[in-house]
């Protein structure tokens, strides 16, 4: 593309024409000294907490220490050209970012600098990155699910729109998978996305940005990273830059997911950011206040009322709620919950998806623990159909936990026994899916229809998956109006039943697995 | 530079109040102001640092310095740095000192540099504004630096107003930039 000396003589005008060039007054401080992109400033009398200053050459702090006689800002960026004696600017702004439906489509860093080579992004919004979430009054109870495609997470721990679902692993056992699939299923649903990539490897998030384009997933997803080579400032503000973002869509009635991949990295970075401010250190050398950076973040993902959405936009938009779906994801170590910052995230939210590297490399993919996974408001939303049919996966596979490791001392079993067993191999079988293959209501409806009603128990349990995949195949290509019919009211009725026992029965008939 | 504000607050806080109790200011400013400067001097630094000194022989010295002595009350202060090892302390107690002053006083100190020389009524014009903006009386340092190119800059305490030519081009500069 080349670049045509008028646009920018033109561009240079305009920015001349509007440059405020009013004399300003500034409280201003001397730089005493620079340790580990942190700096102690003397002066500064005025400065708020949390402010934004101004260091020369056009790079900016946060005032995170305000003490007697000096202030303790983090730089965010590069803070080499720092020296002591350097002047630092109050500006009297709270940092923000740049937010709206211009931002979708784009990977830019925690301070909403694009970072995608596609030029310049013409947000005419900006946030500030720290808010207080809505009120009691303005929020309304989750009622509407959020469909992450994966039918071990819809039939089992249903996420509704303004819920706190936690994804909390070891490392390898497919988190961001379960997020990532998450987003590719909002495609087409109105729901938009915000991806937080913190302290990962830039190969892993070039690697989710291709996915998420061949999937056609970017168009209604940003993706904010601070990857590990960036400033631990930054990989502390990104969470909360991410959440304006997602914020924004709330405020004007839309429906937002925002993953934060993942927080355990963020708290990782504040403690370092803390220790060298000279916090004092508590548990696990965290500082004292690191559950309130993350209860504050999270709280940020609400449901709102009409009327809050109304109030918001001024009275342009009426009669829409909104709502911002948080996925925090949180990773342990050699599968201990009991750490710190796990404990509290996984009292913050609204419940957990426990994946476990033992079911992981068993095969069974996504790695959920059933038993210990949990939603705790997700039901309310769940959509009928599922919740009619899903309440049949959870208890076989719960009885079949509890005979799996009695019959293994057991050679002679009882009828009832068994097929609790047989039911439950199948059932886990059935719940295994590929990644980046989601699954629509309908198709998920099929599954677990065909599993409860017992067309799957004359099938080898091996080839449970092959049953499943040809079982799908069928009903798409022959029967592809009734699902789609069952996707636009996903309702549980008579006929919709019949519907399936007669696709389950036709295709049994074939035998074409 | 933070550290040594804070050691020598007290010290600060202590002189002042000691100087308003007895309403002797003139003569601690001329004792604190005259020691500091000796204190920097790179020869009496080296004294202050040295061992083989005493205490009561830094007294003293830096004691005798200023004219008008502070009496009795002045020297048992500089005892009591040279006691405590303080005494590199002096410029720093003697800074706060006269803030603490000029607050009691209604008064700040203002510099004002200019790229151009002041006339006498602009100065009394600019006086007039900043005691307003202010709130107090200003007492007016002015300065040149011909750098600025135009306009002035005004620093009051940590406030500064930057209407110099200079100030506004580099504003210019970051904003073209960006």
């Amino acid at each position: 593309m080349s670049i045509k000396a008028s646009e920018i003589t033109d561009l240079i005008q305009a920015r001349i024409k509007n440059f405020d060039a009013a004399t300003e007054a500034r409280n201003v401080g001397t730089v005493v000294s620079v340790t580990d992109g942190i700096c102690r400033v003397h002066g500064l009398a005025d400065v708020a907490y949390g402010e934004m200053v101004e260091f020369p050459g056009n790079t900016f702090g946060l005032a995170l220490n305000l003490e007697q006689d000096s202030v303790g800002c983090v730089v965010l960026g590069d803070y080499m050209h720092i020296s002591e004696g350097a002047t630092v600017k109050t500006t009297g702004r709270i940092l923000e970012v740049p937010v709206g439906p211009e931002m979708l489509g784009r990977v830019v860093d925690a301070l909403g600098t694009p970072l995608d080579g596609k030029g310049p992004i013409k947000a005419s919004k900006t946030s500030p990155i720290e808010r207080v979430a809505p009120g009691v009054i303005w929020r309304k109870s989750v009622s509407q699910p959020v469909q992450t495609g994966l039918k071990a997470i819809d039939s089992m721990v249903p996420i509704g729109r303004g819920q706190r679902e936690l994804i909390i692993g070891d490392r390898q056992t497919g988190k961001t998978a379960v997020a990532i699939d998450a987003i590719i299923n909002q495609k087409g649903t109105g729901v938009k996305c915000i991806y937080v990539a913190i302290g990962q490897k830039q190969s892993s998030i070039a690697n989710v940005v291709r996915k998420l384009e061949e999937h056609g997933a970017m168009a209604h997803t940003i993706i904010v990273t601070a990857s590990a080579s960036m400033p631990a400032a930054m990989q502390f503000i990104a969470p909360y830059s991410g959440c304006a973002m997602g914020e924004y869509f709330m405020d004007n009635g839309e429906d937002a997911l925002i993953v934060y991949d993942d927080l355990t990295k963020q708290a990782w970075a504040y403690r370092q950011i803390s220790l060298l401010l000279k916090r004092p250190p508590g548990r696990e050398a965290y500082p004292g206040d690191v559950f309130y950076l993350h209860s504050r973040l999270l709280e940020r993902s609400a449901r709102v009322s009409a009327e809050y959405v109304e109030k918001i936009s001024g009275g342009k938009i009426k009669g829409k709620t909104g709502s911002l779906t948080g996925l925090p994801i949180i990773e342990t170590q050699a599968g201990d919950v009991t750490a710190f910052v796990p404990t509290n995230v996984i009292s913050i939210t609204d419940g957990q998806i426990f994946l476990e590297t033992d079911l992981f490399n068993a095969g069974i993919r996504p790695a959920m623990n059933a038993g210990i996974s949990v939603s705790r408001v997700g039901g309310a939303a769940q959509t009928g159909i599922i919740k009619k049919l899903g309440g049949g996966i959870r208890l076989a596979l719960a009885q079949y936990r509890e005979l799996a490791a009695f019959s293994q001392f057991a050679s002679d079993l009882d009828e009832v026994t068994r097929r609790s067993l047989e039911r439950g191999q199948r059932v886990t079988e059935l719940m295994k899916q590929k990644q980046y293959s989601p699954m629509s209501v309908a198709e998920q409806a099929l599954s677990i229809y065909s599993v409860n009603n017992g067309y799957m128990d004359k099938v080898d349990k091996n080839k449970i998956v092959a049953f499943e995949e040809a079982l799908q195949a069928y009903a798409k290509t022959s029967h592809a109006d009734f699902l789609k019919q069952v996707n636009e009211k996903p309702e549980l009725s008579k006929e919709v039943e019949a519907g399936y026992k007669k696709i389950c029965e036709d295709f049994l008939a074939t035998g074409a697995y | 530079m933070a550290d040594r504000a804070t050691i020598a607050r007290p010290y600060a806080r202590a002189a002042f109040a000691h100087a308003q109790a007895s309403k002797d200011f003139a003569s601690w400013s001329s004792l604190l102001g005259a020691a500091a400067i000796a204190a920097e001097d790179s020869r009496v630094a080296r004294l202050i640092g040295n061992p083989h000194v005493t205490g009561d022989e830094l007294v003293e010295l830096l004691g005798g310095l200023s004219e008008q002595a502070a009496g009795e009350g002045g020297k048992n202060f500089l005892r009591a740095l040279a006691e405590n090892r303080r005494l590199s302390l002096l410029p720093e107690i003697a800074k706060q000192f006269e803030k603490l002053r000029a607050d009691v006083e209604g008064v700040v100190d203002v510099e004002v540099i200019a790229a151009r020389e002041i006339a006498a009524p602009q100065q009394k014009r600019l006086e007039a504004a900043l005691a307003k903006r202010l709130g107090r009386d200003v007492r007016l340092h002015t300065r040149f630096d011909e750098t600025l190119i135009g306009g002035a800059i005004v620093r009051a305490g940590d406030l500064v107003i930057d209407g110099s030519l200079k100030g506004r081009l580099e504003r210019l500069e970051t904003a073209l930039k960006n």
